[in-house]
């Protein structure tokens, strides 16, 4: 107690001191340090609001070889390189577009892309960025795409319920994969069994049981079958052949929403 | 013959592959060994076996550059049991880190450096290999000593070695000599490497055991006399005890039982008694409630054991140099520095319950997660490992397949079957009593149930499911006792089908994993049933016996089974989770272990007491 004590009457003391010097300073210079002072704190807070508003994130997701690190090295740079094998780590960069980058047209923002491996071991890195999203690209292997329906949609609806995204209002680009090859299904049949596969997760998740499984909020429109465009975020389809560099549909999309 | 080696980053981007090999790999070994075998915590362990749809059965081993985040993968035909691998993969690590950088994506140029470290690595295996069937003392003091006579020295040998190998190799030999500089020690740098991959199989895996065993012998043997491979001669010798104890460790049916056999049964018997007559309604689930930590209060008292833990750690370092490198960053991370942090790491672990075999194998995959990194500054050596390890837990505990059980039943309906669930486990988990834990939670979810009894070995246990379908009111399908349980199994089905209902839990008899008979009646019953979920209920209480288990469980279930690709178990239902406190180490060696998720949790003895697991609570209780 008494401690406390001798450092009030020393702290005291010191802002005595503190006031005095101050009076000893002539007030103009005081009244620009205060200016100054100020100025720099709201430069900085705009900096961060500004940064805040305009993310230039783009999130790569999908399941597991549905080729999103072939999309990735393709914006990148425009190859897919030897080849991939799954990912264990996500890819990350900051750059132009390859497509862009050829034309040099000046003041083009750069896009910071993130490729989140679709293991589902490693899938909780995906909420480390969605909160800085502009956009996620959910990637889908439209040639192997019966064989993994319940997993995509599965996949697809913890992304499209996520609070990250449904507060944010994040614009999801669904992106039918590997349409090089003939067998590949279409965007619309795929689009299709999407929402019938939702349709069924909706009614089995909601109703029953909120707690069992961590969806933060409900999709579509109660009573009403499923389809995309009930969603409050903007849900497009599109298509694209990472291998072979078709990928104009994705390259769109990211201008649409980082400028 | 090498069949591939592959260089990758993390990220999954293919830098270099010998296009000289240019064999096509047949199946997806390399995906294959990513998501089962370095995403699922083992890639401490020695190689992975894969086997291609058709006839090439593959063997790969890795290694890994954590500070650039490399990944090196050598792919050969398993027959071959190639000596050299290790060693060239080490080499073509070395090298290959001096000229990587991240911003390439191609190196051509790493075609004619890996052509000559093959040369080199085969050579050395060559020579192995012809030393050994002398294997006396003489002819390889010789050779060491030729080897540390410096680089002339080797170049003799070479010489005098060409003869009797064929015109190839001998060119193989030359070459390496050229690339080598003139302290190259032949002898010792080829022990060493076999040293580093001796230690490590040792330590883990069987496959390929032959082949170090003879190594290590041969070592002993030969190399005690030299200076220069002092380091070899310690690192063999330590590896010796090491063989001893995980030989023990494999010793898994002699230890104690935890007394379970005891203390089972009088559960159960309580169970019945608390559970009142008329229970249709108990409330709701506990599977349904939000489970809420008082997060404040236990991250403070995490805070606090952090402190405790950190004192000692602190202290034995010396209070400045431990200040000084937490600021200044130490350059690399190295086995050493990680050792005693994982040791302490390990501990904690195996006092949380965790198997002293999967602490084990953890800690060496977060290591050769490590080993090599950069740490960061402001960091101290055992928040590093900590960090990397509560990572691989996330990973480990994050369900690899759905365990939305609710959907699966939705998904049958549709498809008018019922949705099948089998609980097998060994004797006196608890099977009974969750089993209607389950179907009072399913219940609730307005699914109808219906039990069948197939425990048909065990008396009473027919009489104990009928109380709990009477008390729950659903029907309960039985045929007595001294009946094939898979017929009754399958009967239980087909009565489902017909009146409708969604989902049959099917009850077992417990078996322990070693009782060769039962383990083929319920192969057998698993196979002829075809479930849609294969659950395995065990104890909270296990510790060590959780891997024996779980991996019998699975192995037997395999072994016996007589279709091509038999079903193994789907799930985990861990019992008795209230009486455990903090060991909670049985849910992570168990999912470990066999790969599936923990999908309900007993914690009481009431119809409500059934909860989901908490990955993110586990996960701070093992770590605290
Ligand atoms: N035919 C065809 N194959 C493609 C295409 N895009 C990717 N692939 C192949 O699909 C496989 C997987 O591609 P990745 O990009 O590695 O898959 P990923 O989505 O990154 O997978 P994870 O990293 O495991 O999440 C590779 O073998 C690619 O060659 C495409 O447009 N057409
Ligand atoms: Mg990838």
């Amino acid at each position: 107690m008494e401690g406390i004590e001798q450092w009030k009457t020393e702290a005291q003391q010191w802002l005595q001191q503190g006031i005095e010097y101050a009076h000893q300073i002539p007030p103009t210079q005081l009244y620009a340090a205060v200016a100054v002072l100020l100025f720099t704190t709201l430069l900085l807070l705009t900096i961060r609001l500004l940064k805040r508003t305009k993310s230039n994130t783009i999130v790569l997701s999908g399941l597991s070889g549905s080729g999103k690190t072939v999309l990735f090295y393709q914006l990148r740079d425009g190859s897919s390189h030897q080849g991939t094998v799954t990912s264990m780590e996500p890819n990350e960069g900051t750059f132009l577009l390859h497509s862009e980058s050829a034309k040099q047209k000046g003041n083009i923002k750069p896009v910071h892309v993130v490729d989140v491996p679709g293991h589902s071991r490693l899938r909780p890195k995906l909420d480390e960025f969605l909160p800085q999203a502009a956009g996620i690209v959910f990637v889908v292997d439209a040639l192997e795409f019966l064989p993994n329906l319940s997993a995509v949609t599965e996949y697809l609806y913890d992304i499209l319920t996520k609070a990250s995204v449904v507060k944010r209002k994040l614009p999801v680009l669904i992106c039918c994969n590997k349409t090089d090859k003939v067998t590949a299904h279409t965007k619309e049949f795929i689009r299709k069994q999407l929402e019938k596969e939702i349709e069924k997760l909706r009614v089995s998740r909601s109703g029953v049981s909120d707690a069992d499984i961590a969806n933060d909020y409900t999709l579509g429109i109660p009573g009403e079958v499923f389809s995309f465009s009930q969603c409050i975020n903007k849900v497009t389809i599109g298509e694209a052949s990472g291998l072979t560099g078709e990928i104009s549909q994705v390259e769109e999309f990211i201008r649409a929403h980082v400028k | 013959m090498l069949e591939q080696l592959l260089i990758f980053t993390r990220g999954g981007l293919i830098l270099w592959t010998c296009k000289e090999l240019g064999n096509a790999l047949k199946g997806s070994p390399i995906d294959t060994l990513i998501r089962s075998c370095l995403l699922e915590e083992r890639s401490g362990a020695a190689s992975y076996n894969y086997d291609a749809p058709g006839a090439a059965s593959y063997t790969l081993k890795w290694t890994f550059h954590n500070e650039l985040g490399l990944v090196f993968v050598a792919v050969y035909q398993r027959i071959l049991h190639l000596l050299y691998v290790d060693e060239l993969l080490e080499m073509v690590k070395r090298e290959f880190s001096e000229i990587y950088d991240p911003k390439r994506v191609e190196y051509f140029d790493f075609d004619e450096t890996f052509r000559q470290l093959r040369k080199e690595a085969e050579a050395r295996a060559e020579e192995l290999r012809k030393v050994k069937p002398m294997g006396n003392d003489g002819r390889k003091q010789q050779v060491v000593k030729k080897g540390s006579g410096g680089f002339d020295g080797g170049n003799k040998k070479n010489k005098s070695d060409a003869k009797e190998a064929d015109g190839d190799d001998g060119k193989g030999r030359k070459l390496e000599n050229g690339h080598s500089n003139g302290n190259h020690n032949v002898v010792g740098e080829g022990n060493r490497g076999m040293g580093l991959a001796n230690g490590k199989e040792n330590a883990r895996s069987n496959n390929g055991a032959f082949d170090v065993s003879k190594l290590q012998k041969l070592k002993s043997k030969g190399v005690k006399k030299t200076t220069d491979t002092s380091v070899v001669v310690s690192k063999g010798s330590k590896a010796d005890p090491k063989k001893k104890v995980t030989k023990k460790n494999r010793v898994w049916d002699d230890s104690p039982k935890d007394a379970k056999l005891d203390f089972t049964d009088p559960v159960e018997e309580n169970g019945n008694e608390n559970i009142q007559v008329m229970a249709a309604d108990q409330g709701e689930s506990m599977m349904d409630k939000e489970e809420i930590i008082s997060s404040d209060s236990e991250e403070d008292e995490e805070d606090e054991e952090v402190g405790k833990d950190s004192k000692p750690d602190a202290k034995k370092k010396g209070w400045f140099s431990s200040m000084f490198q937490s600021i200044a960053g130490k350059a690399n991370l190295e086995k050493a520095d990680l050792e005693p942090a994982l040791k302490a790491l390990k501990d904690r672990l195996m006092t949380k319950n965790v198997a002293e075999e999967i602490a084990e194998k953890l800690c060496e995959s977060v290591a050769a997660s490590l080993e090599g990194k950069k740490q960061a500054s402001f960091t101290r050596i055992s928040s590093t490992v900590q960090a990397a390890m509560e990572e691989a837990l996330v990973r480990i505990l994050t369900p690899r397949r759905s365990i939305d059980i609710l959907r699966d039943v939705h998904a049958a309906r549709e498809q008018r079957k019922p949705y099948v669930v089998v609980f097998v486990g060994v004797n006196g988990v608890g099977k009974s009593t969750n089993l209607a834990k389950v179907a009072y939670w399913l219940l609730q979810h307005k699914v109808s149930v219906m039990m069948a009894a197939c425990d048909t070995f065990r008396s009473g246990a027919v009489e104990q499911l009928r109380t709990h379908a009477r008390r729950l009111q659903i029907p309960i399908f039985e045929k007595g006792y001294e009946k094939d349980p898979a017929v009754v199994a399958k009967e239980a089905i087909q009565e489902a089908t017909r009146n409708g209902s969604d989902v049959v839990l099917v009850d077992t008899a417990g078996r322990m994993q070693d009782n060769e008979p039962l383990m083929r009646a319920l192969s057998k019953l698993i196979y002829l049933n075809n479930p849609d979920l294969v659950l395995f209920v065990g104890e909270a209480l296990v510790g060590n016996d959780a891997v024996d288990q779980l991996s019998k469980f699975n192995q037997k279930l395999a072994d016996l089974s007589t279709s091509p690709n038999p079903r193994l178990i789907d799930g985990i239902l861990l019992t008795k989770f209230d009486t455990i406190d903090d060991k909670v180490g049985a849910a992570l060696s168990m999912v470990y272990i066999s790969g599936s998720p923990v999908m309900f949790v007993g914690c009481g003895q009431s119809y409500t007491d059934l909860k989901k697991l908490n990955v993110k609570a586990i996960i701070k209780t093992l770590l605290k």
